[in-house]
């Protein structure tokens, strides 16, 4: 049987590669785990894969910028490969430092079909300081992203220190008119944030914790979905599994929502490709 | 041509590092700014043409949506700015990033005489702000002298053309590398040249390095190789290899152990021979999980049928208290190459900290290096960036306060990684070098970084001076190299691996090529980060980042081409051999050669006097102290103390759930704020096994006895992994000692005699703890002399020691993940036990310290009997019959039924007449009860109707029923004796006080 091949890069101080690489086996793709050299020497090639994930980490130190450094360096080698996968229709992922790289490349928000402009920017938490905690998601059912079909709220943690979305009013009423907006930081009730900390843990405008492009298939976000790869991820796993436990019932049967947003994606590639 | 971008955030934008400069400075020394921008500057000396400029300008270095730069000073307003930039030869990360990305986007390389350095400038708007101020704010907050530079202007001294006039803060060493012959002909002679260029040789080692070199046969051997009397490059190499830090002399040393009371005395031949390495080896051959112990960067132990996993520890203590930053980064960048240099290599997959400082909130006459306030900072800071930006979750770490530490702050980290446990088809955790193999050095490159801090010393400073022994970590470097050599290890090209750390070169290579017997390394290969090192430099130099190989010569190109892809720098500086000899080369003269076993040259042992006095002999006894009548203000005061209270914000700031396998957090709890017993993570992921990780740190105990402070946090460390599911059989151990001076001298150190006693008795109490626990010491180091001469109001220095203290790490594998247990109680109704006795014992306790007092009776461990317990609990959670479990450690039943109740969000009702109580050590009276910290005990909670069977499985041992988990409120309600209500305190009240301390700190 066909296989979805997912390409997650690797390298320059990348480091959720591994993870990302599970989670998509889990989701049924195969992974292919690619050092950005490998792509730029052109020993591998973007166009036999399907999905291209941008995962999260430390790309160059993140020393000038998140993502600044990972966004020029692919432009520069194989900025038109990039162009080119996305015009097939293929599926682009950016978690955490990768979301930074596809703001910086301008593969998002990709307005007016234009994939290179940077018209919206992720900067320092207004916290002043890296963060690591897992936050409630609103999704939003009206978005065309492809990895968030079917899904209402979900959990999962966030670690950065530069996750405040930022752009023009004109450019976040344009996302949001076009419910570009797939994720924002939200109560347990899955209601918005409305900016109050630590719901929204960076300040981030309109509690915007994930865009994708017009069309869907583009899709970055801050927090970390591959980090919810098994049951016991969640912070509250313990307490739900004994109050389960009371009803006669076990947790971790059931796909969780961190796998489920991968699965989307590859089954977005096995209907529409296969 | 030298140029300099300035960028800064759009002025509509919140500047986060202004504004926690604004609320720094408010807060630590009452200076009021308004505004402040920061701006970063980049500096370029090339020859690039000014297009190219404005390319790398625009095109890397400026966000066009948050950002503005130009290539003149911005014209930004203020009243007073600060400069702050690295002195030369300081690793500038972001500068080395800089340079690659410019030679990416232009296609350019940098000459020899061409770099990027980046600076920093902060632009403050104050009415009130005077020169005064701003120049402390600069050089208190700022920058640190050690590794930066900074510049105050005015508005009337600012020239906008010209900016804050940043030079290139690059290293020009004016010098012809050269080795000295040093004269040997009395011991006196050598003694002056060992003083003069700080090699620290010992007086005891003198007379055996001479007689080896005036031995006729060495000395014909020698002549043929050009040399005659000891170079400084060989020199250097026996000061290294003597060192306490390489060879643990004081642990390897002889104890005359006598104990004041009777006069008995004991002679200890080697501390680390009888009380680590015999128990250890002895418990490896009954425990087959133990994989490799004892010789290894790192010790490694079975994980599942296909993996080990690897485990050590390290202290970073002496360049912390100097540069808090560049210590505690460098500490745990350099703790990870441990792991990545053990067996044939392992991936890292978890790290934790331990940091003990002194009061934060000093504001007394002693004078420290920095401020503990400031050195915590740091330390925090360069934990975060060094732990993040390896992509290793920190998924455990305490942080203590006592005075002792402003003396010396002790900055513990440790790191654990996981390999394969083979390697196509050979045991990973075997390696060996072989002659003809070559060695590599791979990673980062060569500066006088690290160097004993002769050069700093002696060398008056210019502007191209580099600065001195204290480093910065480069986790990206060392990133990319782990990737590497993974690849490298999978494929087989890796027979042997180890990091370069304390030593350098001299140690990686000195010790691998003992196992090929020999060795020839040409030093004029080593890769420099500027010219003009001698040779000796090179080869002591402990730059960070770097790892030596062996690699087999047919492999060569593969592990280069493999090296190119990943851009890791990897150079061949010699080769192994098997001629007996160490011969270093610098292009065709020799200048070293010495024989591999001259280190087994019959080296004297160093010597300690240890008297002991008992605490009664001291004059320690109980504290008069009244019970006390209102002991709800009690409880909120205790939770308010700095050593109980949260320290959410340092643990928030650590990423602990990259690589995906969190499974229990360092914070738990309904509101995620509640440190954990332990850490549970899966390394890899496909299984269903995870790692259980504890530490304790109980240095207050060493107030009345070290060996009792060694059982209790033994005990305390295991006990937490038992609390979250840990197996008591597989747990492994790793002992870090922190110790002040011991060496008794009259004047200068009046009670080291003691010091060695409170030692050997902390040892003896480790070989007890780990025979009856059955724990194998994986690994464990040893940091002695945290000491610290304070300047005092007068001029006058004090020395201030830190208290004897441990840090003893746990690790076990645990079986089924699904089956872990955190602490909170999670449903209303369960009912709550305490399992083994409470008795008086509140020596030591936080509860006394409240009162600053000692007192006498402190805990005491019984192994036999707890262990009985640990086993019944191991069961109850396999068999699923708990809710909730946590061990009670520091500030007893009442601070940790307080975090039990803010864990589950639940109100709880106990009645502390019903605990198992043991009167054998005085009567016990309510404040004894809540507050005695009496080792051995655990709370848990269980559902109802798993009442017989829980009582069944306890039978015969200490556990009751003390109460439940409310259903209608939300107060931790404690009844005491004649059942009155001793306690009645809301969840919002001592989440209040639980918080007060650092809760507004993020």
């Amino acid at each position: 049987m066909k296989k979805v091949n997912a390409l997650i890069l690797t390298g320059f101080g990348l480091n959720c590669d591994n993870e990302t690489a599970h989670v998509f086996e889990l989701a049924g793709a195969k992974s292919h785990r690619v050092h950005i050299n490998a792509l730029v020497s052109g020993k591998i090639a973007l166009k036999d894969f399907h999905i291209l994930a941008f995962g999260g980490g430390f790309s160059w130190g993140d020393d000038h910028g998140a993502g600044v450094i990972q966004a020029l360096k692919l432009k520069n080698h194989i900025g038109k490969d990039l162009l080119d996968f996305v015009d097939q229709g293929k599926l682009m992922i950016g978690i955490c430092n990768g979301f930074q790289a596809l703001v910086n490349l301008g593969l998002l928000p990709g307005l007016n079909k234009d994939y290179t402009k940077r018209s919206v920017s992720i900067t320092f938490n207004d916290c002043g300081n890296f963060r690591d905690q897992w936050v409630h998601l609103a999704a939003n059912n009206q978005s065309p992203c492809v990895f968030t079909k079917g899904m209402d709220t979900a959990d999962y943690p966030v670690r950065h220190g530069e996750g405040k979305f930022i752009a023009d009013q004109k450019v976040i009423d344009t996302l949001l008119a076009n419910h570009q907006v797939v994720f924002q930081y939200a109560d347990a009730q899955g209601v918005p944030a409305k900016g109050e900390f630590p719901l929204n843990p960076n300040g981030s405008l309109e509690d915007i914790a994930g865009i994708c492009d017009p069309s869907g298939k583009i899709f970055g976000l801050m927090p970390h979905p591959e980090a919810y790869n098994h049951f016991t991820n969640h912070p509250d796993w313990t307490r739900q599994t004994q109050l389960l436990r009371r009803e006669g019932k076990t947790l971790g049967q059931e796909m969780t929502i961190g796998v489920k947003l991968f699965k989307n994606g590859v089954d977005y590639i096995k209907e529409s490709f296969f | 041509m030298i140029c300099c971008i300035e960028i800064a955030l759009k002025k509509e934008l919140r500047d986060a590092e202004a504004s926690s400069l604004i609320k720094k400075a408010a807060s630590y020394f009452g200076i009021n700014i308004q505004e402040a921008r920061c701006i970063n500057i980049v500096t370029i000396e090339s020859d690039f043409d000014h297009g190219q400029l404005g390319r790398v300008k625009d095109e890397i270095f400026t966000n066009p949506v948050t950002q503005v730069s130009s290539l003149t000073p911005l014209d930004i307003d203020f009243h007073w700015c600060i400069w702050v930039g690295f002195r030369p030869g300081v690793k500038d990360n972001p500068g080395s990033t800089a340079m690659e990305a410019i030679k990416d986007h232009l296609g350019k390389t940098f000459g020899p005489d061409e770099g990027i350095y980046t600076s920093k400038r902060y632009c403050l708007k104050g009415d009130t702000l005077v020169r005064e101020d701003v120049e402390k704010l600069a050089s208190e907050l700022l920058s640190n002298s050690i590794i930066q530079q900074f510049k105050v202007f005015s508005m009337d001294e600012w020239d906008k053309k010209i900016g804050a006039d940043v030079k290139p803060a690059k290293v020009i060493l004016d010098h012809t590398p050269c080795f000295e012959v040093i004269s040997i002909d009395s011991d006196e002679q050598l003694a002056k040249i060992s003083d003069e260029r700080n090699l620290a040789l010992n007086p005891r080692d003198i007379p055996v390095i001479r007689e080896y070199f005036l031995d006729p046969d060495v000395m014909a051997s020698r002549k043929k190789a050009g040399l005659s009397k000891p170079t400084d490059v060989e020199l250097e190499y026996i000061s290294q290899a003597r060192s306490d830090h390489c060879n643990h002399n004081t642990f390897q040393g002889i104890f005359r152990y006598t104990d004041a009371s009777n006069n008995e005395q004991v002679v200890e031949n080697s501390l680390f021979k009888t009380y680590i390495q015999e128990p250890t080896l002895k418990l490896k051959d009954q425990k087959e999980w133990v994989v490799s112990v004892l010789w290894d960067n790192a010790g490694v132990g079975r994980f599942d049928a296909e993996n080990n996993y690897v485990v050590t520890g390290e202290t970073h203590n002496s360049p912390s208290n100097m540069e808090a930053y560049g210590g505690a980064i460098t500490g745990i960048v350099g703790v990870y190459r441990d792991p990545m240099g053990t067996g044939l290599g392992s991936k890292l997959f978890m790290g934790s900290f331990g940091y003990c400082v002194g009061d934060i909130n000093y504001n007394g006459p002693l004078r420290p290096p920095l401020h503990p306030r400031r050195l915590l900072d740091g330390v925090i800071e360069g934990v975060k960036d060094g732990g993040n930006k390896s992509g290793v979750p920190t998924t455990f770490g305490q942080t203590l306060f006592n005075p002792g530490y402003m003396g010396k702050s002790l900055v513990f980290v440790t790191a654990l990684g996981i390999m394969p446990n083979q390697v196509k088809g050979k045991p990973s955790h075997e390696k060996k070098t072989s002659p003809g193999e070559l060695i590599i050095m791979s990673g980062g490159r060569v500066g006088k970084d690290g160097i004993h801090g002769v050069t700093a010393s002696s060398e008056s400073y210019s502007e191209n001076t580099p600065a001195g022994h204290v480093q910065i970590g480069d986790p990206y470097t060392q990133k990319k190299m782990h990737d590497f050599l993974l690849i490298c290890r999978d494929e087989g090209l890796i027979p042997f691996i180890t990091d370069n750390g304390g030593g350098g070169l001299s140690s990686s290579v000195g010790e691998s090529a003992m196992i090929s017997n020999g060795c020839v390394v040409w030093l004029d290969k080593v890769p420099l980060k500027y010219e003009g090192l001698d040779m000796w430099e090179i080869w002591i130099s402990e730059s960070q980042e770097r790892m030596t190989i062996a690699v087999k010569p047919e492999d060569l190109d593969r592990f280069m081409e493999l090296s190119a892809e990943h851009e890791v720098e990897s150079t061949v500086i010699g080769e192994y051999t098997d001629t007996g000899k160490l011969h270093i080369k610098y292009k065709d003269e020799t200048c070293a050669y010495v024989d591999m076993d001259l280190l087994d040259k019959g080296f004297p042992s160093w010597e300690f006097d240890a008297v002991w006095l008992s605490p009664e002999t001291r004059g320690l006894t109980e504290p008069v102290i009244s019970s006390p009548s209102d002991f709800n203000s009690l409880l909120l005061s205790m939770l308010e103390r700095p050593n109980i209270s949260s320290k959410e914000w340092i643990i928030r700031q650590y990423d602990h759930e990259v690589q995906g396998g969190s499974v229990i957090k360092p914070l738990v709890g309904v509101n995620h704020n509640i440190p954990s017993d332990a850490s549970v993570t899966r390394p890899v992921l496909t299984s269903q096994k995870g790692l259980a990780f504890s530490q304790s740190i109980l240095p207050w105990y060493s107030k009345i006895d070290a060996y009792h402070m060694m059982t209790c946090t033994i005990d305390e460390a295991v006990r937490r992994l038992i609390a979250v599911g840990g197996n008591f059989e597989h747990i492994g151990g790793l002992d870090n000692f922190c110790w002040p001076n011991i060496q008794f001298d009259p004047k200068k150190n009046p009670d080291g005699k003691f010091k060695a006693a409170q030692l050997v008795r902390a040892c003896r109490a480790l070989k007890e703890a780990c025979e009856k626990y059955e724990i194998p010491l994986l690994s464990g180091k040893d940091s002695m002399y945290v000491d610290g001469h304070l300047e005092g109001e007068f001029g006058e220095r004090i020395k201030v020691s830190a208290l004897e203290t441990v840090q003893f790490s746990g690790t076990s594998v645990i079986e089924d993940i699904s089956k872990c247990v955190s602490m909170e109680p999670k449903v209303s109704g369960d009912l709550v036990y305490v399992l083994g006795t409470t008795a008086n014992e509140l020596g030591a306790s936080e509860y006394y310290e409240a009162f600053d007092e000692i007192g006498l009776n402190i805990p005491h461990v019984d192994f036999n009997k707890f262990k009985v317990v640990y086993r019944a609990m191991q069961s109850a959670i396999e068999n699923e019959l708990v809710a909730s479990c946590h061990a009670v450690a520091r500030g007893g039943l009442g601070v940790h039924l307080s975090y039990l109740t803010l864990a589950g969000g639940m109100g709880l009702e106990v009645n502390l007449s019903d605990l198992p109580m043991d009167v054998s050590r005085g009567g016990l009276l309510n404040e004894t009860l809540l507050f005695s910290e009496s080792a051995g005990r655990f709370i848990v909670t269980i559902a109802p109707e798993n009442k017989s069977i829980f009582e069944k499985l306890f039978k015969g041992m200490a556990a009751n029923c003390i109460g439940m988990v409310t259903k209608d409120h939300d107060h931790l309600k404690i009844f005491g004796f004649d059942s009155e209500t001793l306690v009645d305190l809301t969840t919002t009240q001592l989440d209040k006080a639980f918080n007060k301390t650092f809760g507004d700190m993020i």
